[in-house]
C-alpha cells in the first residue's frame, strides 16, 4: 500500500511540475491578457463592445473562417490522394517525392509567400500582371497556405495508411482491385487521420497572420493585431476580439476530442514495414508525374528565394545575419527539450486517461490556437517586472514563449506514441512494485524513444519556424532568424533578405535530414 | 541526448548573462538604416547596442506599444522614432526623460522640444511616387487630393492608415483641414478604389511594378525605387497650397531606462551632424541643419514648401481619429 502511495505521489509530483510549467508558460499569460479587458476601463470596454457589435467584425470573422475552410478543403483534395499514392502504391520515387513535398511544412509560411512573390510578383521570374493579381488576392492566400499546409494532410494520412493492419489489406486484395482496396478499405480506415489533419490545417490557416498581411488580404487575426499594433494600444480590447477566436478554438478542440474518442492519435514515424505496394499498372507513369509535379510545386517558392538570393544576396549575409542564427538554434533546442520532457509526462498521462490531463491538453491547445500577439501581451505582463528582468531580458523569454505556444506539440506526439504502444509492460512493472518514476524512465522512455525523439524534433522545428510569438517580445539584440528576416523584409536589400531566408531553409533542411536519419537508424536498431 | 540538452541549456544560460555594459534602443527607423549607425556607435564608444526593430507593417507602432506595455518596468534607454509624432504619446504618459543634447544646438526650433523631451533630425517627406510608364510628365498628379480624383479611380495606392507615417499624414490632414473635410476626403478616397497596401514599402513596389499609376509614400522609399532604376518620378505634393508634410526622425530618452548614461551617449551620437549627413547620403533623408547636403534623390528642405504643422496637435489628432480610421479600414 505504502509503495502504491509512493508511486501515486511520484506521478502527482511529476505531473504537477509539468502542469506548473505548461500552465505557467502558456495559460497564466492568457489569463493576464484576459485581465486587461476589465482593466481597460470604461472606454476600453466600450470599444471592445463596439468592436464586437460591429457587423464588420463578424464579416471579417466569416471571411477568415471561409479562408481557413478553403485552405483546408484544397489541402484535403490534394493531400489525401497524394498520401494514398505515396503510402500505398508503387509510384516511382515515392520516398524522395514525399520528402520534397513535405519539406515546406517545416518553414514559416511567410517565407513561402515571399518565395512566391519572387516568382509570381510582377517582377518575378514567372510574373505577369495576372499572376501578381492572383497572388495578391483571397485566392492567392488560399493557394499559398494550401500548398504550405497540404504536407500536413499528406503526412498524417500517409502515416495512418501505413499503420493499417496489413492483414486487412491483404484480405481485401484477394477479392478486389487496387482502386477498390484504396477507396473502400484503406481511405475509410484512415479517415480519422484525414479529419484530424483537416482540423490542424484549419487551425493553422485560421490563426495565420504573416501571409494574409504580406499579401494584403484582410483577416480576423489582423484585426486583433491592429488593436495591439495600432497607435491606440488596447490589449483589453484586443482580448475582447479574441473571444470569438476562443469559441472557434474550443469548437476545434471539441471536434478533435470527438475524433480522438474514435481513433488513437497519429504518430510520427513509420509503424508498419514490408507491405507490398499496390501495383498501379498502366497508371504508374501518369500517377508518378502527378506526384512529382505536386512535389515540385511545393518547393517552387524555395527555388524563387534561392534565385533571388543568388543575385548577390549571399555576400550580404554575414553583415546582416548577426547572432540571429545562434539565437534561433539555442532557443529552439532548449524549448524543444523542455517540450519533449513535458510531452513525456503530460502525454503519458493523457494517453492513460489520468485525471486533469485533458485539461492540461486543452490549455495547451488554447495557447496554440490563440493569436500569438495576445499571448505575447500576457507574457510581457507576467515577466516584465524588476524581479524577473533576467528572464525578460534574455533568450529565456523566447524559450518560455515557445514552450507556451508549442507545448501541445510534445504532449500530442507523446500521447499518440504512448496510446499506440502496449500498456502491459507498465502494468507488469507496477505489479512487481516499480514506482511511477521508475516505470516512466525505465519502460516508457526506452519503449517510446522514437516517439520522444519525434516530439523533440517536431517541437524543435516548430520553434525554429516561429515568428509570431517572438516578434512581440524578443529581447533587444537577440532576435531569432525569422524575426530578423521579417523586420528586414520590407526595406532591407531584397537579395540579402532572400539569402537570409535561404539560410533558414538550409538550417531547417539540415535539422530535418539529421533527425530523419537518426530516427531511421534507431528504427532499424 | 542528455549531454546535448545540457549543452543547450548551458548555452542558453550563458546568453542570459551576456550583455554587460550596453544600451537598449528601440527604433522604428528602418533596420537597414539604423543598424549600421548603431554598429558605428558601438565601434566608436565601446558600448554595445541591444536593439529592437519594428516590422514594416506595424512601423512606429510595434515598438511604441512595446514601450507602453513595458511602462511599469522600462527596458529601453532610447527610442529612436521614425517620426516626430509618436514620441508625444510617450511624453503624454510621462515615460520620457527630457535631455537637451549638446548636439541638438544646430537643429531648427520647430523640429525639437525646448526642454529636450524630443529632438528631431534627418527628415522624410510624404510624396507621390508616379510610374512614368503609365503617366506622362504633363499628367502627373500634383496634390494629395488626386487620391480621391475620379480620374485616378482604381489606379492609386496608399499604405494602411493604421500604421506608420500614413497615420500621421491622415492626422495632419485632420489638423489642417478640420475633421469633417478630412473624413469626407477619406470617404472619397475609399470610393475611388485606392488600393490599401500593407506598408509604404509595398506602395513603392506597386508603383514601381506598374500595378498602380501612383501612390502616397515616403521619400526614402521613393529614393530606393529611383536607385533600383524603376520607372518612377517623385512629386512633392501641394507645392502651391497646403505644402508637403515633412517628418523628421526623433529621438527620446526613456525615463527609468536601465542604462541612462549610455542612453545619453547614444542620443548624442544620433544627433551628431555626421549621423544626419550619413542618413542623408545613405538613406535619402533630408538634413534639417544648415550646412549639410541632401542626397541626390531627395530635395533639401530649402527646396520644399513644407506643410505647417504642430506635431503635438497631430499627435493628439492621431489618437482621436483612431476609431474612425479603424472603421474606415474595416477592422
Amino acid at each position: 500500500m505504502g509503495r502504491a502511495l509512493t508511486s501515486r505521489t511520484q506521478q502527482q509530483l511529476l505531473v504537477g511540475i509539468a502542469a506548473l510549467v505548461l500552465l505557467g508558460a502558456g495559460f497564466l499569460p492568457l489569463v493576464l491578457a484576459a485581465l486587461e479587458l476589465p482593466l481597460a476601463g470604461v472606454q476600453g470596454l466600450a470599444h471592445a463592445r463596439a468592436a464586437l457589435a460591429a457587423p464588420a467584425t463578424w464579416t471579417l470573422l466569416v471571411r477568415s473562417l471561409a479562408l481557413a475552410a478553403s485552405v483546408t478543403g484544397l489541402a484535403l483534395a490534394l493531400g489525401v490522394p497524394l498520401a494514398a499514392l505515396l503510402a500505398k502504391t508503387d509510384v516511382g520515387g515515392r520516398q524522395a517525392a514525399f520528402l520534397v513535398h513535405a519539406f515546406p511544412m517545416f518553414l514559416p509560411p511567410f517565407l513561402l509567400a515571399l518565395g512566391w512573390f519572387h516568382l509570381l510578383g510582377r517582377r518575378g521570374l514567372l510574373g505577369t500582371e495576372a499572376t501578381s493579381r492572383l497572388l495578391f488576392s483571397f485566392a492567392g492566400v488560399v493557394l499559398v497556405l494550401a500548398l504550405a499546409f497540404t504536407p500536413v494532410v499528406t503526412s498524417l494520412v500517409a502515416l495512418a495508411l501505413r499503420g493499417i493492419d496489413p492483414s486487412l489489406e491483404e484480405a481485401a486484395r484477394i477479392v478486389a482491385g487496387p482502386r477498390r482496396v484504396v477507396t473502400r478499405i484503406l481511405l475509410p480506415l484512415a479517415w480519422p487521420a484525414a479529419a484530424l489533419s483537416a482540423l490542424v490545417v484549419f487551425a493553422l490557416a485560421f490563426s495565420e497572420l504573416g501571409v494574409p498581411m504580406f499579401l494584403r488580404v484582410r483577416s480576423y487575426p489582423a484585426a486583433v493585431f491592429a488593436r495591439l499594433g495600432g497607435v491606440e494600444y488596447a490589449p483589453g480590447e484586443a482580448f475582447g476580439l479574441v473571444v470569438p477566436l476562443l469559441a472557434v478554438a474550443l469548437g476545434l478542440l471539441g471536434c478533435e476530442r470527438w475524433l480522438a474518442a474514435r481513433r488513437s492519435f497519429p504518430v510520427l514515424g513509420p509503424r508498419q514495414r514490408g507491405t507490398v505496394p499496390l501495383p498501379l499498372g498502366a497508371w504508374k507513369g501518369p500517377a508518378g508525374a502527378i506526384v512529382w509535379a505536386l512535389a515540385a510545386v511545393s518547393v517552387l517558392p524555395i527555388a524563387g528565394l534561392a534565385l533571388r538570393a543568388s543575385a548577390g544576396g549571399f555576400a550580404g549575409v554575414p553583415a546582416w545575419i548577426g547572432a540571429s542564427l545562434t539565437n534561433s538554434i539555442v532557443c529552439a533546442g532548449v524549448a524543444a527539450t523542455i517540450i519533449a520532457a513535458l510531452g513525456l509526462i503530460v502525454g503519458h498521462a493523457l494517453a492513460r486517461g489520468r485525471r486533469g490531463a485533458h485539461l492540461l491538453d486543452a490549455a495547451g491547445v488554447l495557447a496554440f490556437v490563440t493569436p500569438a500577439a495576445v499571448l505575447g501581451v500576457g507574457l510581457i505582463s507576467l515577466w516584465n517586472r524588476p524581479a524577473t528582468r533576467v528572464v525578460y531580458g534574455s533568450l529565456a523569454i523566447i524559450i518560455i514563449g515557445d514552450v507556451a505556444r508549442y507545448g501541445v506539440v510534445g504532449v500530442r506526439t507523446m500521447a499518440g506514441a504512448v496510446a499506440q504502444g502496449p500498456v502491459e509492460h507498465e502494468q507488469l512493472a507496477a505489479v512487481v512494485g516499480a514506482g511511477f518514476a521508475r516505470r516512466l524512465f525505465r519502460i516508457v522512455v526506452p519503449l517510446h524513444r522514437l516517439g520522444l525523439a519525434s516530439a523533440w524534433l517536431l517541437a524543435f522545428i516548430f520553434c525554429l519556424r516561429d515568428l509570431e510569438t517572438a516578434v512581440l517580445f524578443y529581447p533587444p539584440g537577440r532576435e531569432p532568424l525569422p524575426v530578423r528576416i521579417f523586420t528586414l523584409e520590407a526595406n532591407g536589400p531584397e537579395s540579402v533578405v532572400a539569402a537570409l531566408a535561404v539560410v533558414q531553409v538550409a538550417l531547417t533542411a539540415i535539422i530535418v535530414a539529421a533527425g530523419a536519419t537518426l530516427l531511421r537508424r534507431a528504427q532499424r536498431a | 541526448m542528455t549531454w546535448g540538452c545540457l549543452s543547450l541549456l548551458g548555452l542558453a544560460a550563458s546568453t542570459c548573462g551576456r550583455g554587460g555594459p550596453g544600451v537598449v534602443a528601440y527604433t522604428s527607423v528602418d533596420q537597414v538604416v539604423s543598424e549600421p549607425i548603431f554598429r558605428t556607435f558601438e565601434a566608436q564608444s565601446g558600448v554595445a547596442v541591444h536593439a529592437v526593430f519594428d516590422t514594416e507593417e506595424t512601423k512606429s507602432t510595434g515598438v511604441l506599444n512595446r514601450l507602453l506595455a513595458e511602462a511599469q518596468s522600462p527596458r529601453a534607454d532610447v527610442f529612436w522614432s521614425g517620426d516626430p509624432v509618436r514620441p508625444f504619446i510617450l511624453i503624454a504618459r510621462g515615460l520620457v526623460e527630457p535631455y537637451v543634447s549638446p548636439n541638438a544646438a544646430g537643429i531648427p526650433a520647430p523640429f525639437k522640444a525646448s526642454d529636450g523631451a524630443w529632438t528631431g533630425f534627418a527628415a522624410r517627406a510624404r510624396i507621390l511616387l508616379v510610374n512614368t510608364r503609365r503617366v506622362a510628365a504633363a499628367d502627373r498628379p500634383a496634390s494629395i487630393r488626386d487620391l480621391a480624383s475620379p480620374r485616378w479611380k482604381g489606379q492609386a495606392a496608399m499604405a494602411n492608415p493604421l500604421f506608420g507615417t500614413t497615420t500621421i499624414h491622415m492626422a495632419a490632414l485632420f489638423t489642417a483641414w478640420g475633421d469633417e473635410p478630412a473624413r469626407a476626403f477619406l470617404h472619397e478616397v475609399k470610393a475611388n478604389d485606392v488600393r490599401i497596401a500593407s506598408s509604404n514599402g509595398e506602395v513603392k513596389r506597386l508603383v514601381a511594378s506598374g500595378e498602380v499609376a501612383f501612390g502616397l509614400t515616403d521619400t526614402d522609399d521613393a529614393a530606393e525605387a529611383v536607385k533600383d532604376g524603376a520607372p518612377v518620378a517623385v512629386v512633392y505634393p501641394d507645392q502651391d497650397a497646403l505644402g508637403t508634410l515633412v517628418l523628421p526622425t526623433a529621438v527620446v530618452l526613456i525615463k527609468g531606462g536601465p542604462h541612462p548614461e549610455s542612453g545619453r551617449r547614444l542620443v548624442d551620437a544620433l544627433l551628431a551632424p555626421v549621423t544626419e549627413q550619413r542618413m542623408a547620403e545613405s538613406a535619402a533623408h533630408m538634413p534639417l541643419r544648415g550646412g549639410l547636403t541632401a542626397g541626390t534623390d531627395v530635395r533639401g528642405l530649402d527646396r520644399v514648401r513644407a506643410m505647417q504643422v504642430d506635431y503635438a496637435s497631430v499627435a493628439s489628432a492621431m489618437e482621436r481619429i483612431q476609431p474612425f480610421l479603424r472603421e474606415w479600414v474595416g477592422l
